[in-house]
């Protein structure tokens, strides 16, 4: 049993970050039995729910009633797989990734967040919303470098206190070898996600840039090191 | 807390509510009304929390409801019960938020944020579980399973912020969270099987 294996109770209970989620989500689109297992402690988890019932606000109810009388409901999707396949998130990001390349900041956020409806489960919609909110800031911008043939952006908005970094046809990493993200803040690098192993291309949120100097990206082994490798492949200014 | 609610006593049998599950899939918004009476208590008393600000809570549980009859024709019932994806969207919902909230902050601070002692917070709601089994089966876990468990569950920690505010090292962590669920799961499955 590999390692990453031992994440599924944390995955179950909400209890790992995106870099983490998207490591176990990857694991389990190649294991059949992980998901099985996380399927029942999902389930396992949902009974803790009883202990914090408590009766929700008067408003409640008919807010709920009212907003679902003007929300249109999802399709099913035409495969039976479970939103924590990678392949949707990966296919929304892409379109993402191809709309902040091609317009960078402004009215195309409403583009996106409009894409992301028809294929897109849970976990890439809420995303797939704050990229469209980062993207469509009043304050966002773009700055862009080329490295090696390809090319590294990030759409920050300094109100929202995220930024989009979009990686686009970097070189192949290697065998055993990823590329991974920081924010770059009082000299320190700090870890915001590890592509996967051979991995050129991504669209990923990046939480808490404020007062960060610098976004990076390394090339590193597969899963990433605790500091960068230097030289970095790309370097862009933040704030 | 002077008014707390019965919990559980406006709750339908699981049954019910994948039956309920079923037509709102088909669109039926009489059926969704009815879904919201038999698991309203549940998703807004989680997500309050989980957030500790009841107006908060009444926002994110107004979208994770509204979430449920937006992706019910997503819900695949050979993965499992109605009730416990509901939930599941309901507490990820409120732990984005948390965290986005904690993402504006100092990451340093974010330990300091989520400031509950954790023996007050593993006592009350051990003490609030209605259902027998699972405070029964609670009991059966180790302490270090237990407080890991609920701590990540009812705190919206991650579980590094877990080892950290417990003092024990990560892959301790990560796998009494695995194996504690395992038991939990295996000592429910008896229970109710």
């Amino acid at each position: 049993m590999s390692d990453i294996h031992t994440l599924a109770g944390a995955y179950a209970l909400n209890a790992i970050d995106d870099m983490d989620r998207a490591r176990f989500d990857r694991h389990l689109a190649e294991c059949p039995a992980c998901a099985a297992e996380v399927a029942e402690l999902t389930e396992t988890v949902a009974a803790l729910a009883e202990a914090t019932a408590e009766t929700p606000p008067v408003g409640l109810r008919s807010a709920v009633l009212d907003r679902i009388d003007r929300t249109p409901q999802l399709r099913p999707e035409t495969r039976r797989t479970s939103g924590r396949r990678p392949l949707p998130r990966r296919r929304w990001l892409a379109a993402a990734a191809a709309v902040v390349a091609l317009g960078g900041a402004g009215a195309v956020g409403y583009v996106i967040a409009d894409q992301s409806r028809p294929d897109a489960g849970t976990r890439a919609d809420t995303e797939a919303r704050r990229i469209a909110a980062v993207v469509g800031a009043p304050d966002a911008r773009m700055r862009t470098t080329a490295t090696d043939g390809g090319r590294v952006s990030v759409v920050e908005s300094p109100s929202l206190d995220e930024a989009v970094a979009v990686l686009t046809d970097l070189p192949a990493p290697g065998t055993g070898h990823a590329y991974q993200l920081w924010v770059i803040r009082d000299r320190t690098p700090q870890s915001v996600g590890v592509l996967a192993t051979g991995r050129t291309d991504a669209t990923e949120l990046v939480s808490g840039v404020r007062g960060a100097q610098a976004f990076g990206v390394s090339r590193e082994p597969s899963g990433g090191s605790t500091t960068p490798t230097l030289p970095l492949v790309a370097q862009l200014p933040l704030g | 807390m002077t008014s707390e609610p019965e919990p559980g006593s406006q709750e339908a049998a699981p049954t019910d509510i994948d039956a309920l599950m079923r037509a709102v899939a088909d669109g039926d918004r009489d059926a969704f009304a009815d879904l919201y009476d038999a698991v309203a208590s549940r998703v807004y008393g989680l997500v309050r929390r989980v957030l500790r600000d009841s107006g908060l809570a009444e926002e994110v549980a107004q979208e994770a409801l509204v979430e449920v009859w937006r992706t019910a024709a997503r819900f695949d019932p050979s993965r499992g019960s109605a009730a416990g994806w509901i939930f599941t969207i309901a507490h990820r919902r409120a732990v984005d938020r948390v965290r986005a909230e904690q993402a504006t902050v100092d990451r340093e601070r974010r330990a300091a944020t989520a400031n509950v002692p954790c023996d007050d917070l593993i006592e009350e709601v051990t003490a609030r579980l209605e259902q027998q089994a699972v405070r029964r089966c609670l009991r059966t876990l180790t302490q270090l399973q237990r407080e890991s468990i609920l701590l990540a569950y009812y705190g919206g920690l991650t579980y590094r912020e877990v080892a950290d505010r417990l003092g024990t090292p990560l892959p301790t962590v990560k796998t009494r969270m695995r194996d504690g669920l395992i038991r939990l799961r295996d000592c429910l499955r008896v229970s109710w099987g």
